[in-house]
């Protein structure tokens, strides 16, 4: 029997596919076990604004403009932005508008405007003092669409037990609904009706009848938007369900090679949530480096070196001088012959070689982290240690022994500091269909974020990557199942009892963060401060947490 | 004053709406960027940005639409319906009755606007206002899909437009009413009311019956500057810079506004006295800065004895039609509904 995800008490979503799922749940609440092919019944009602889930301006929809009523405001500033730039310098604006919009689609929310002005505000001098004067409305509280501005659960359940009395009452001044977004509301929730009782088919071993709800769903997808929205998502979702239930063969362990290398660099361009975890893990290392003339730092997963070059300029430029650096890194074996790791090691020497800093590089081949052998990684007594794991230590949780091995041979070398980052959900749970429902709600919010990134290629193939995510949590099972994301709590109860105690990022982390994060992203990303750590999500959905550790002294330590 | 390239779009937030404020500064601000000083245009660009929809023939709010091909000029025309009662019939186009034996449900040929370059009638703007008109005035809307400018310049709006009027008025599937008419109505705005007034004219020439004219915020001028453009160029979303160019993309390249085509009872422009002309129903906008030419137009009328009824709105900007937030498209919409619901039987 499914349940709500206790977290989406806690994470009210304000965006239309989060919503889906919102809705769904209430349903389930609401009403009798319902069969597969009963989601017939269920329509929500988004013809009164009043009760709109999707918190659009209902008339600028019918216009072809998607654009949040809570938004308005702030796009009307930057129209007015945009207006006085493109008055200063015309020449310029209208070939950044082709460039533009060359990656760009125009029919997205945050629409070009933003794009341009974000591309021009930096090129016209002056123009960064923008007169945001008060936008007065004067008839605001008149005619116009008012959806409700934040969807909590009661306005919900109101919308669906008032389903039976409120059938479509139009009042004569209703704005007309646009068409794609009745029929596409509809076959969403439908959708998402399907997935869960899918999931829980597939559960009970029900499998042939899974398989067939699996060809209704997708004949579900044929008939909404799949490039965006509820769609994407759920897309991704049947397709992993397919192949759960058809493929012979497994999927091999996903998320090594240098495919997933390139995937990876994409989803860190297209979307805050790497850099958050560099920068936050970076700035740990830095303090706890703090005074010491030679440091090393030990990745349990190099990929590309991303994290690095930071972490090597703002030594470079601490007071009293950088240390002697010395970074070991961990990566599974090239395909292609190359020694990649080398590669990305020449690559971090020269650029420390060009800031004047000493550096040495090591890489260390391992296909998985449990064959990395603590003699490897050359740890010596004199050097300030950092041991930094980017969303590698829930691949250990397949076997108990696995996280209990390595975890024991850091807490052995007693590092100044262990950073963690990992994605803060819940997706190793035993039974399927719970880690199937924490799955389908948190890759909503996800790709509701990554809706807000606009740069092509980045966008598309950091949802590959994600993709890649859901279809090992999906389709995968014992060993081969590497994404098995725990969340913060559950984290921090291993880490205790393998004899580690946190650390408080500080709130200078925070604040910096926070900067950041309206620096590089779009609206609507938050971080937040979880008992000494920092979470980086989506409109109040944490969705990846870093942390940071010691080893909890002991009567023989060694330091 | 302000400056000639000057959009002061901060006058106008204190008189509409928020969302009809974006909504409309967003085109501005977009179609600044596609006309080139040169005159030339940027299609491809306007074309990418343009929010379009496409038809749907199952019914929304009691409307449906299809697209069909006009054979003669191979450009599109979209045709909105109410829905029929009959649920069973919804997803049929009937090309074969007529809209009705009993009354008559008049059916307006539709100009949209976009100053002779912009817009098609697929524009979800468009789309959505045809939409509405079927709904409120209780009409058959068909929206013309006109060549545009610079790529054509006059006369191809209106030729394109006059055949459209034909094609419409021998579909015997838009006949209605005990005599089995096709009971027509030109409606536009912007360049859609200026090719509504010349179609007219050419229907009246050629003794096509056009039941009545509705003209929204027309689009008209004429070489001096009159005192509406002075006081409210760039004051309200629109400037003299624009409409200048806007001109000189239609209008044959050596000429200027007071080209017939723009200035109707200027120096240049012929006499419409005698003619069956049909009324007419001329919308102002207080706040359009080429009011005074629409006024003209419409004193122009009176004095060639035909019947013109003027709505001016005076709160009212440019394209305040386009979202219902606001008093003046229920005002817009009850007139209309009058205008083409009088002579019904």
């Amino acid at each position: 029997m499914l349940r709500p995800s206790r977290s989406l008490t806690r994470y009210l979503p304000s965006f239309p596919l989060a919503q889906h799922l919102l809705l769904h749940c209430l349903y389930r609440k609401l009403l009798p076990i319902m069969g597969p092919y009963d989601s017939g019944a269920m329509t929500a009602s988004s013809s009164s604004p009043g009760t709109s889930p999707s918190n659009f301006d209902g008339l600028l929809a019918g216009a072809g403009y998607i654009w949040r009523s809570s938004d308005l405001q702030k796009v009307a500033q930057r129209l007015e932005c945009l207006e006085n730039v493109v008055v200063t310098s015309p020449s310029d604006v209208s070939h950044l508008a082709v460039d533009g919009v060359i990656h760009h689609n125009p029919s997205v929310e945050a629409s070009w405007v933003d794009s341009l002005l974000s591309e021009l505000i930096p090129l016209v001098p002056g123009s960064e003092s923008c007169s945001a004067a008060a936008f007065s409305d004067p008839h605001s509280a008149g005619g116009s669409s008012s959806p409700c501005s934040s969807l909590n659960p009661a306005a919900v359940i109101a919308t669906c037990t008032d389903q039976s009395t409120n059938q479509h009452q139009h009042q004569s001044q209703q704005p007309l609904t646009v068409v794609c977004t009745d029929a596409e509301e509809d076959s969403g929730i439908r959708l998402v009706h399907a997935l869960m009782t899918c999931a829980g088919l597939v559960q009970r071993g029900d499998l042939s009848l899974a398989g067939s709800l699996v060809e209704e769903m997708k004949a579900l997808l044929t008939r909404i938007n799949t490039g965006r929205g509820i769609g994407k998502v759920a897309g991704h979702f049947v397709d992993a369900l397919g192949r759960r239930l058809y493929q012979r063969v497994r999927v091999s362990v996903t998320g090594v090679g240098f495919e997933h290398e390139i995937l990876y660099h994409h989803f860190y361009e297209a979307c805050p949530y790497l850099k958050f975890a560099h920068f936050t893990a970076n700035q740990a290392i830095l303090e706890a480096f703090h005074g010491h003339d030679c440091v090393h730092v030990i990745d349990l997963s190099l990929m590309q070196g991303l994290q690095w070059p930071p972490l090597i300029q703002a030594l470079a430029l601490r007071p009293g001088g950088p240390p002697l650096i010395k970074i070991t890194g961990v990566g599974p074996p090239s395909q292609d012959g190359r020694d990649s790791l080398k590669e990305i090691g020449l690559k971090l020497a020269d650029l420390a070689r060009s800031i004047n800093v000493r550096f040495s590089f090591q890489g260390i081949v391992a296909f998985r982290l449990e064959d990395v052998k603590p003699w490897m990684l050359q740890v010596s007594r004199n050097e300030a240690l950092a041991v930094n794991s980017i969303m590698q230590l829930h691949r250990l949780l397949w076997s108990g022994s696995s996280l209990d091995l390595v975890l024991g041979w850091i807490r052995n070398f007693n590092p100044n500091i262990l950073t963690i980052v990992e994605q803060e959900a819940n997706h190793n749970q035993s039974q399927f269909s719970d880690r199937f429902t924490e799955a389908l709600h948190y890759y909503s919010t996800l790709f509701d974020s990554l809706e807000a990134c606009h740069l092509q290629p980045h966008k598309a193939l950091a949802e590959m990557f994600v993709q890649r995510e859901i279809s090992n949590i999906v389709c995968c099972e014992g060993s081969a199942r590497v994404e098995r994301h725990e969340p913060l709590r559950k984290w921090r109860a291993r880490l205790v009892d393998a004899g580690f105690r946190p650390l408080n990022l500080g709130s200078d982390v925070f604040k910096q963060a926070s900067m950041l994060l309206t620096l590089f992203s779009a609206e609507g990303f938050s971080v937040e401060e979880d008992e000494g750590c920092l979470t980086l999500g989506w409109h109040s959905r944490p969705l990846i947490a870093a942390s940071a550790w010691q080893a909890e002294l002991q009567g023989n330590s060694q330091v | 004053m302000a400056g000639s390239n000057e959009i002061n779009l901060s006058e106008c937030k204190r008189i509409v709406p928020l969302n009809t404020w974006i909504l409309i500064s967003n085109f501005k601000l977009s179609y600044n960027l596609l006309r080139r000083p040169d005159g030339t245009f940027n299609r491809d660009l306007a074309e990418f940005l343009e929010r379009k929809v496409p038809a749907n023939t199952i019914p929304v709010d009691g409307v449906f639409s299809f697209d069909i091909v006009e054979k003669s000029t191979n450009l599109l025309n979209r045709v909105y319906r109410s829905a029929p009662e009959n649920e069973a019939q919804w997803g049929i186009i009937e090309l074969e009755k007529p809209l009705s034996t009993e009354v008559v449900v008049p059916v307006i040929v539709f100009f949209h606007g976009g100053s002779f370059t912009h817009s098609s009638a697929n524009s979800a703007i468009y789309d959505t206002f045809c939409r509405r008109l079927v709904k409120l005035c209780k009409v058959v809307v068909v929206s013309v899909n006109y060549r545009r400018s610079p790529e054509h310049r006059y006369p191809c709006a209106y030729d394109d437009s006059w055949s459209a009027l034909k094609w419409v008025s021998s579909r015997p599937w838009l006949q209605s009413g005990k005599e089995s008419n096709v009971h027509i109505y030109l409606a536009g705005d912007s360049s859609g009311g200026n090719i509504a007034h010349h179609v007219a004219v050419r229907a009246a020439k050629s003794g096509l019956k056009v039941l009545g004219n509705i003209l929204l915020h027309p689009m008209f001028g004429g070489q001096k500057r009159t005192e509406s453009e002075k006081r409210l160029d760039g004051k309200y979303f629109v400037t003299l810079q624009d409409r200048d160019w806007y001109w000189r993309a239609y209008l044959p390249e050596e000429e200027n506004r007071d080209h017939p085509a723009c200035n109707i009872f200027g120096p240049r422009g012929e006499s419409l006295e005698g003619l069956d002309f049909p009324k007419s129903l001329v919308v102002v906008a207080g706040f359009d800065l080429i009011q005074d030419w629409q006024l003209a137009y419409v004193e122009g009328l009176g004095r060639a004895g035909h019947d013109v009824k003027l709505l001016y709105l005076k709160q009212a900007t440019i394209g305040f039609y386009f979202l219902p937030n606001n008093d003046h498209f229920y005002t817009l919409m009850e007139e209309i509904k009058k205008f083409v619901n009088s002579n019904c039987l």
